[in-house]
This record gives C-alpha cells, structure tokens and sequence, in this order.
C-alpha cells in the first residue's frame, strides 16, 4: 500500500467522514487516491483559511476533530491562522500538508516552507513524516492528541515522496498512551472535597463556567453544584450556553464585555469557582483590579498549566471538568440562611444594570435583527458569530438554554471565521438550521466560500450585521482614542444582494425594522443558503464595555440620552 | 549560583526538533533561561535536559508546567531544593597557563588550555583568577545535575 493509501486508509479506521482541503504540488498522490476511498467526502474549498475555520465548525458542532488537508508552502501557511483559531479555543483538528520531497527539504525547494517551524506555536502537536512506515502510527497518535484532554489542533507534515512510496502491508491500531502525555482528568477526591466545603463556606460566591465545560459536557452537572449550593453561574464568551441564561441565578455572560449585574457579583464576589477556563484577560479586564473583594479562588481546569498562570488560585482542582463536578457533588452542602441577600443584592445589580438598546435614532437596530432571530429559532439552532460587536451581540440578545448552540472565535478573535465555520458546523449537523451572524468586514475575509455553500447547497442562512464601518475599531476609537476615527470606514463595499446574486445564492437587503420578520421568513422558507444584508444603525455600540485597561469596576453602560 | 536561579531536569524525547519545542516554548512564554544541556539519557531514545532558570518559585512554576504540556517532554522535575550534585565543564584558552590551575582542581589539556569540571559557582571564581593571564578563548557547557542518593 502507498502512503497515500495509508493516510486515506488510516482517516477511514478513525471514522472520518468529511474532509476541507485544497489540492496542490506537494499532496498530489494524497489527491490521486482520494477518489478510491469514497467513504470520504471531501469538500473543495476556495481558500485554505476557509478549509480550516470549516474543520473548526465541523469540529465545535460534532465533537470530533475536523480534518483538513494542504499542499506544501503557501497552501499550509493560508492554515495558519486557522490552525490558531482552534488551539485558543481548544477544538480538535487534523491537519495533513504536502511537503516537498524528502531529498530537497532544507533547500529552498519550489513551495517549500517550514510548516512545522510556523505552526509550533499555534498545535498541540505536530509532526514530519520523511517515512512511510511512520504513517500509521503518526496518524493513531495525531487523534488521540487532538481529541483527549484539553482538545487542539495537529499537524501531520508528509514529504511527496513519502506519500507515494510503497510501505507494504497496512496495519492500525488506535494510539491511547504516549509516555509524554498523560491528559489528568480524574480529580483529587480530597481537593473536590475542600472545593465544595469552601463553597458551603463562602457567604458572596460566584462560579464562573468556560468552554471546558461545553467541552466535557458537564453543564447538568454545573446545574446540579449551583443549584444545590444555592451559587450564581456566570459564563465566559466561549462558555455561553453552559448554563441556561434565564435561570435565577444566571449571570450571563463575565468579562469586560459582560452584563452589568455579573461585572459587579464578580467584583463583589468573597469566593470564585472557575471551571473549565484560562481566565484571561478579556474575562478579569485589569487583573489587579478583578475581583478585589474575593478571598478565595477554586480553578477547575484539565490544563495543570492553567493553573496560576493568570490568577493564581487557594485551590487547584486539575481535572476534567465533568468529573471534577461529578465528584463534588456528593459534598455540595445547601446554602446558608443568609443566601437570600447575596442574591437579593444580584437581583437589584440585574435591575439597575439590564442590558439596553436604543431605537431614538430611527435606525435599524441589531439587536432587533437578534431578538425576531431568537424568537423564531429559540434553543433548536446553531449560530455561529464572527468578531468584533456582530460577535458580542449575537452572545448577549439571544437566550442560550444549552451549550454548543453559539460558536464563535472567542480566544484568537479571527475575523472570517464564522462564515466558513458555520459551512463545517452544517456539513456536520445537517439535522440543524445553522445560522451565520457577521459584520460586513468580517465576511469578506473568507466571502469566497460562498461557492462552496452553492456548490453543495449548504443551507447556512447569513446575517450581515452590516454597519458600513469596522464596528468594534469605530467604538474604541470613539470612546477610548479621542474620536479619531482612522481608517475604519467601510462605505465602499460590494452590493451584497448582487454578490450573493453573483455567487450564486438568493439574497435580499434589510434597512427598516418592519422588514426584519418578511426577510427572516424568506430566509427560512429558501432551500439552500440565504444572505440578508441588515444595513444597521452605523453608530450602534456594544454596552457594557470596560475601556481598555482599566478594571471590570469602570464598566461603562449605554450613555443617557443615546 | 545566583539565589534566584531554579534547576530543572527534564526528560525528553529524541526526535528532531525537540529541542527547537523545548526553546520555542520557553521563547514565546517569555521566560529567562540562563542554561540549557541537553545529551543522551540512560533510555534509549530519550534524552536529559537540564535547565536553569532565572525566575522565582511562581514562574518556574509555570515554566514546568508549560513544558509539560510538550507531548514529547515525559518527565520534569524542580530539583532546586533537593540535595543534588551540579557541574559543569569549562575550557579556556590562555596566553600563560598559571602553575595554580590545579588549586581548582583545573588540568592543562593541550598547549595553553585549561578544563575544569566544577560547580558553576567555582567555575565563575575561576574565570576570574584566569583572567591576569589573558583568557584568549572560553567554552563552558551550562551545568548538569541529578539529584544525590537518598
């Protein structure tokens, strides 16, 4: 059997039922034997970008690792900021690039470049493949790494030569130990213990809950800890839908873009419990001025690297956040008799910090656009949000019930990612409606990719938040670098409707509120993908908003008046 | 040693480009690493680091956990505070090889150069009582260590 064969073979023994790739020089015999092994689909994408951010969506929808191939040099550079974008929000990928033959690697050969050089600092692991007997093994490790523990992208770099020498008999075995990787996901029973005594004896707790817990799928066992201890849940950008926002004791979402009421149970919080986050700095604003009344912190993490790295915590529970909450449960006392204030004191910070928009200006208001959204696709659809104020909208106005409905590039921020993710996010969840919400900036990045929702008839329906400018830019320089607005306008773009219309898709333009319900309809009552271009309200803003620098305690909210 | 310098002792994986992980790591993470050695282990197939770096009990801290993340780093272990033996290697090319090397316990190699084996404290004395005789060339290793027998 040819490498080829192998890798092909290999993919197949892992279940692998769809692959986002592009072909070129180095991963012609990949390419030359595709067609033997139709048990694998494979999607031509536009742009290699667009393939990885569809093995991302592909990967967040369904839980298992996306798949991606490139060729050598430019093919698996355009991966890069793909590749990115899922090890920040720790989403498991595979990608396998071309590379040039093994007799000229390290001279400069045509389309040479040094793939696993680049893409260290953004895998979980990688590897260069210069034989082919190597294949089996590298491909059984390469899953197991990317999908156990703390999830991430891998690279498998393989010579030309490699993939079309003949390695004989085919033979696999799926990889479950590697002497250097030992995921800890059992937790100390002692530590869950004390994490749970420290809660029953907080008198001001809050958990904070993030994607690892969407990931480890422990958001009844988060209901159960939070409703048996009487404790308040916020989210993490990445950890909305963990728990449902409409429970008495959400929080919604934290961070410096997070609502009013969960910014100040944060900061006036004498305990917090994170679980199944980094605690970066977009959660915790200036760190020396988070959480200043706090006493303790519990960290819940699969990650032991987690641990400290930001805050250090007074107890360390390295675990799968799943079992971590399993096992505390048991011990979760009833609150104290004093509860009632705490949450008392929530309930007013909810009332006199709600989120808020205004209409005053007589422009169409995303928030609008979100809410006739939600009304029609409540807990059933998957949206997934590109970045910048389209991405903070589309977390805040719709009611998240349960995780994996809202996708997003919460860690590296990728603008372009939705489009092509919620195309990955359809291939792997056909039984779902998936929606797209982007800003009109963030959609050309990776726009080409609407061939391939025509192509294959993607059913993706497209929300253009399209406020003619880089929205999120535009307010930090208005509120935050003294109103010079620099190079931010976006006036000058295509007509949406006629580049729908030129790819192929049906389309229709949106600028007053009461024509947001007769698009929506249409949109849904299309066979295949739909763009709606909502020309929103240009100076609409994302509130609260900590200014940049500043602790979560300076939150501003909408101005009086706006 | 500077009291704020930590020893760690990692085991690793022989492949290619461990090493480019291992820096690469400590590169982007933003840590100051003073040494690193690295050469074959007992084991076949994995070899020994040792590294030593400049930072208080919170960073290596990190430092550790950072590299352990590296699935080809098996094994690390902050041995600043355990009894351990350290050396390192040093030669020197002089000018004049002083007839007092071997107070260091320093032996002349060939014509004009000197090796020492030693701690790296003794090491650093005696770069500084080589120094009158003209140090024209100096190569020294980084320190090796491994805990003492229990």
């Amino acid at each position: 059997m040819t490498g080829a064969d192998m890798v092909l073979e290999a993919l197949e023994r892992e279940g692998v039922e769809i692959i986002f790739g592009y072909p070129g020089g180095a991963n012609l015999p990949l390419y030359q034997r595709l067609p033997a092994h139709p048990k694998l689909r494979h999607i031509l994408v536009r742009h290699e970008q667009g393939a990885a951010h569809m093995a991302d969506g592909y990967a967040r929808a369904t839980g298992r690792p996306g798949i991606v191939f490139a060729t050598s040099g430019p093919g698996a550079l355009n991966l890069v900021t793909g590749l990115c974008t899922a090890f920040m929000d720790s989403v498991p990928m595979i990608a396998i690039t071309g590379q040039v033959p093994t007799a000229v690697v390290g001279r400069d050969a045509f389309q040479e470049s040094d793939v696993i050089g680049c893409t260290q600092s953004v895998t979980k692991h990688s590897y260069l493949v210069t034989k082919v007997a190597d294949i089996p093994r590298v491909i059984s490790e390469a899953f197991h790494i990317a999908a156990t523990g703390r999830p991430g992208p891998v690279l498998i770099d393989i010579c030309r030569d490699v993939q079309q020498a003949e390695g004989g008999d085919f033979e696999y075995s799926y990889c479950s130990v590697l002497p250097g990787y030992k995921p800890a996901l059992e937790p100390d029973l002692v530590q869950v213990e004390r994490a749970a005594e420290m809660l029953a004896g907080a008198r001001r707790p809050v958990i904070l809950a993030g994607h690892g817990v969407i990931l480890s799928h422990a958001e009844q066992e988060l209901l159960e800890v939070a409703e048996r201890s009487g404790t308040p849940v916020g989210t993490t950008l990445l950890g909305v839908g963990a728990f449902p926002v409409q429970h008495p004791l959400a929080l919604h979402m934290t961070g410096f873009m997070g609502t009013g009421w969960n910014i100040k149970a944060v900061q006036n919080a004498d305990l917090l419990m994170m679980v199944g986050m980094r605690v970066d700095d977009r959660v915790t604003a200036k760190l020396s001025e988070w959480a200043p009344k706090a006493e303790s912190f519990v960290h819940i993490d699969i990650d032991a690297s987690e641990m400290g790295k930001n805050v250090r915590p007074h107890l360390e529970v390295v675990a799968d956040a799943k079992r971590a909450l399993t096992a505390m449960a048991p011990y979760v006392k009833p609150p104290p008799a004093d509860r009632g204030e705490w949450l008392t004191q929530i309930d007013a910070w909810r009332e006199e910090h709600p989120l808020k928009y205004s209409r005053s200006n007589g422009h169409l208001q995303p928030q609008d656009v979100l809410i006739d959204m939600y009304r029609r696709c409540q807990d059933e659809a998957i949206v997934v949000a590109d970045v910048g104020q389209n991405q903070i909208w589309a977390a805040l106005w719709w009611n998240y019930t349960k995780p994996g409905l809202f996708l997003n590039s919460g860690g590296s921020g990728t603008m372009g990612f939705a489009f092509p993710a919620a195309l990955g996010a359809k291939f792997g969840r056909p039984d779902k409606d998936v929606w797209c919400v982007a800003g009109e900036g963030g959609f050309v990045m990776t726009a080409q990719e609407l061939s391939v929702a025509v192509e294959h008839q993607v059913p993706v329906k497209i929300v253009l938040l399209n406020n003619f400018s880089l929205g999120m830019v535009r307010q930090f320089q208005d509120d935050f670098y003294g109103g010079v607005r620099s190079e931010v306008d976006l006036t000058v773009m295509p007509d949406f409707v006629k580049l729908a219309e030129a790819y192929g898709l049906k389309a229709r333009r949106v600028d007053r509120y009461e024509e947001i319900k007769p698009a929506f309809d249409e949109a849904q009552a299309t066979p295949g993908p739909f763009l709606i271009d909502f020309r929103i309200d240009p100076e609409a803003n994302v509130y609260p908003i900590v200014p940049l620098g500043k602790g979560l305690d300076d939150f501003w909210e909408l101005p009086n008046g706006a | 040693m500077h009291s704020q310098l930590r020893v760690l002792r990692v085991l690793v994986e022989d492949n290619p480009g461990v090493m480019a992980r291992v820096s690469g790591m400590i590169r982007r993470r933003g840590f100051n690493i003073e040494t690193i050695t690295v050469g074959p282990s007992t084991e076949p197939g994995r070899s020994r680091m040792t590294l030593t770096v400049d930072a208080g009990h919170a960073e290596v801290d990190q430092v550790a956990k950072q590299l352990d993340r590296l699935i080809e780093v098996i094994e690390v272990e902050d041995i600043t505070d355990a009894p351990t033996v350290s050396r390192e290697l040093l030669i020197a090319k002089l000018d004049k090889v002083p007839p007092t090397v071997e107070q260091y316990g320093a032996r002349q190699l060939a014509t004009g150069i000197v090796e020492l084996t030693a701690d790296s404290e003794t090491v650093e004395e005696f770069i500084e009582f080589l120094k009158p005789f003209g140090i024209k060339e100096l190569a020294r290793t980084g320190p090796v260590a491994m805990r003492r027998s229990a």
